[in-house]
């Protein structure tokens, strides 16, 4: 005690250092858990909002639309798609993160459910600019309108597109769809309309009869080994899918196009006090029941037949009595 | 005064020296483990008044967002493939198809609206109480369809007009009557504690 050179520390010194340090890092640690949270909520937020965007794609009566998403940081957004939960309609979810300090991406936010929409995308988006446009999809009469998004940051480059396919894409303005030609190059997903190609997706048209307006009426789309069938307007949502969420989101549309079905039926019944005697009953009956049993992209092709037949009936009605 | 000084200075040193020597250190330290506890007891307690205050801010941002979405859908809803008309009529809802969607628990689930109904002019001045309800048995002479209702709580309705047509037979001719008709759309409104 009397060495004048030695440091005194009591011990209620000792003590109060490190009751304090504890504290101390109790409070960083708080901190840290509440700008997560805080963060997570952000993107929950963000993700429920994105949903918001998705209604004005409604196309009504008009044969596509289109539109843009822009934001101020680099984004992820993530999708993922379930036919067997919330039974007929099946549901997909999103959810969000952006890039924080340091380029690291911030922890994903919770996941938002989407019951009433068919969203065709890659399981994950990376990029600031996201592209969305949506086109109707008819069997024979309208089930829903398929939105398909894609990053803005990725071109795809369209080779040997038939006049119909590119004047579609033209009229709904996707700047990042290049068709490349001898003046204008292209870096991107390469997308062929032919089989023989080295193309990153090759598109196969399988309509060879002569109520076809070209052989992509229907076909197949190709990603490496997996083969995606479509009809349709349908082509666009697998060339931008994944294989995963597009085959859950044709099981869907299946779902939705028997319960429009039965909807049918009934107004069948309702319309037919009002002199009118539609024919389009037992073949409408067989095309739900084919569609009940889909089990993938594969047997689409199988309802193409019923499809055109109930549309032969519904136009040949009486003038008045159209169904649909 | 430095009188009185040095006697409260003497009572303090008394009472002091009346504590043995190896006590004083634990009463210090009790009492700094007191004043920690305290302080800690405080800051905890500010932590609970913030979360509470962010915690109410979520929720009113989830029911603005919920409102948002309700709004934007059911100005779009008519154009939907479940009301559209058949006669490529924008904001044109198909009563035919109406009647069965009425009572159809599997699309209870589908929109997010807590209820959806539309009431036809024959309805808008009536309180929904007098309202005659639509059913298969008395269509088209009623004055609401009830397509679901959740029957929540709490629930703002947002509203839409929409042109409401069915077919209807007059001279061996079958026609499209169209009357004006509201779509009503509920949105709940979920409070603090309310999953």
């Amino acid at each position: 005690m009397k060495n004048k050179k030695a440091i005194e520390m009591g011990f209620n010194w000792l003590f109060a250092i490190i009751v304090g340090g504890f504290i101390l890092f109790l409070a960083i640690y708080a901190s840290g858990k509440f700008i997560r949270t805080s963060e997570k909520t952000l993107y929950t937020e963000t993700a429920a909002k994105l949903v918001v965007l998705l209604d004005p794609m409604e196309t009504g009566l008009a044969s596509g639309k289109s539109s843009e998403i822009n934001f101020n940081k680099e984004t992820k957004t993530f999708y993922d798609c379930n036919s067997l939960i919330n039974k007929p309609f099946g549901r997909q979810r999103i959810s969000f993160s952006e890039k924080t300090f340091g380029e690291k991406y911030g922890e994903e936010g919770e996941k938002i459910s989407i019951k009433d929409r068919y969203v065709f995308v890659e399981n994950l988006i990376e990029g600031r600019r996201l592209s969305l446009f949506s086109k109707p999809f008819f069997m024979p009469f309208k089930i829903a309108d398929l939105i398909i998004i894609s990053s803005k940051d990725n071109n795809y480059c369209f080779y040997d597109t038939p006049e119909e396919i590119k004047k579609d894409i033209e009229d709904l303005n996707l700047d990042h769809i290049i068709f490349p030609n001898s003046t204008i190059k292209c870096s991107g997903t390469k997308v062929c309309f032919s089989k023989n190609s080295k193309c990153d997706i090759k598109i196969i048209g399988m309509c060879e009869d002569s109520s076809c307006e070209n052989d992509y009426d229907y076909g197949y789309v190709q990603k490496g080994k997996e083969k995606l069938y479509y009809v349709n307007d349908l082509i666009y949502a697998a060339i931008f899918s994944s294989s995963e969420i597009y085959e859950c989101n044709i099981k869907r549309l299946m779902s939705k196009l028997n319960e429009l079905g039965g909807i049918y039926l009934n107004k069948v019944n309702i319309i037919e006090r009002k002199g009118c005697y539609p024919t389009l009953q037992t073949k409408l009956i067989i095309m739900m029941n084919k569609a009940k049993e889909l089990d993938s992209s594969d047997d689409l092709i199988f309802l193409i037949e019923q499809t055109k037949e109930i549309d032969q009936i519904n136009e040949e009605g009486k003038t008045g009595c159209r169904l649909y | 005064m430095k009188q009185k000084k040095s006697n409260s200075r003497f009572n303090f040193e008394i009472k002091l020296t009346k504590i043995p020597k190896s006590k004083r250190s634990q009463l210090k330290i009790q009492e700094m483990a007191f004043m920690l506890l305290a302080v800690v007891l405080f800051f905890i307690l500010v932590g609970l008044f913030i979360v509470s205050v962010i915690y109410s801010n979520l929720y009113k941002e989830a029911n603005l967002i919920s409102e948002s979405r309700t709004l934007s859908l059911v100005t779009n809803l008519a154009d939907s493939p479940e009301f559209s008309c058949s006669t490529y009529k924008s904001n044109c809802v198909d009563s035919d198809k109406l009647i069965s969607l009425v009572g159809r628990k599997t699309y209870e689930n589908f929109w997010p609206f807590s209820s959806l109904k539309l009431v036809k002019s024959t309805g808008f001045d009536k309180a929904e109480e007098e309202m005659l309800k639509c059913t298969i048995a008395n269509y088209p002479n009623c004055d609401i369809f009830v397509v679901y209702d959740r029957e929540v709580k709490n629930e703002k309705a947002i509203s839409s007009f929409v042109a409401l047509c069915r077919k209807e037979l007059e001279n061996e001719y079958t026609y499209d009557k169209c009357e004006i008709a509201k779509l009503v759309a509920g949105t709940e409104i979920k409070e603090q504690g309310e999953r």
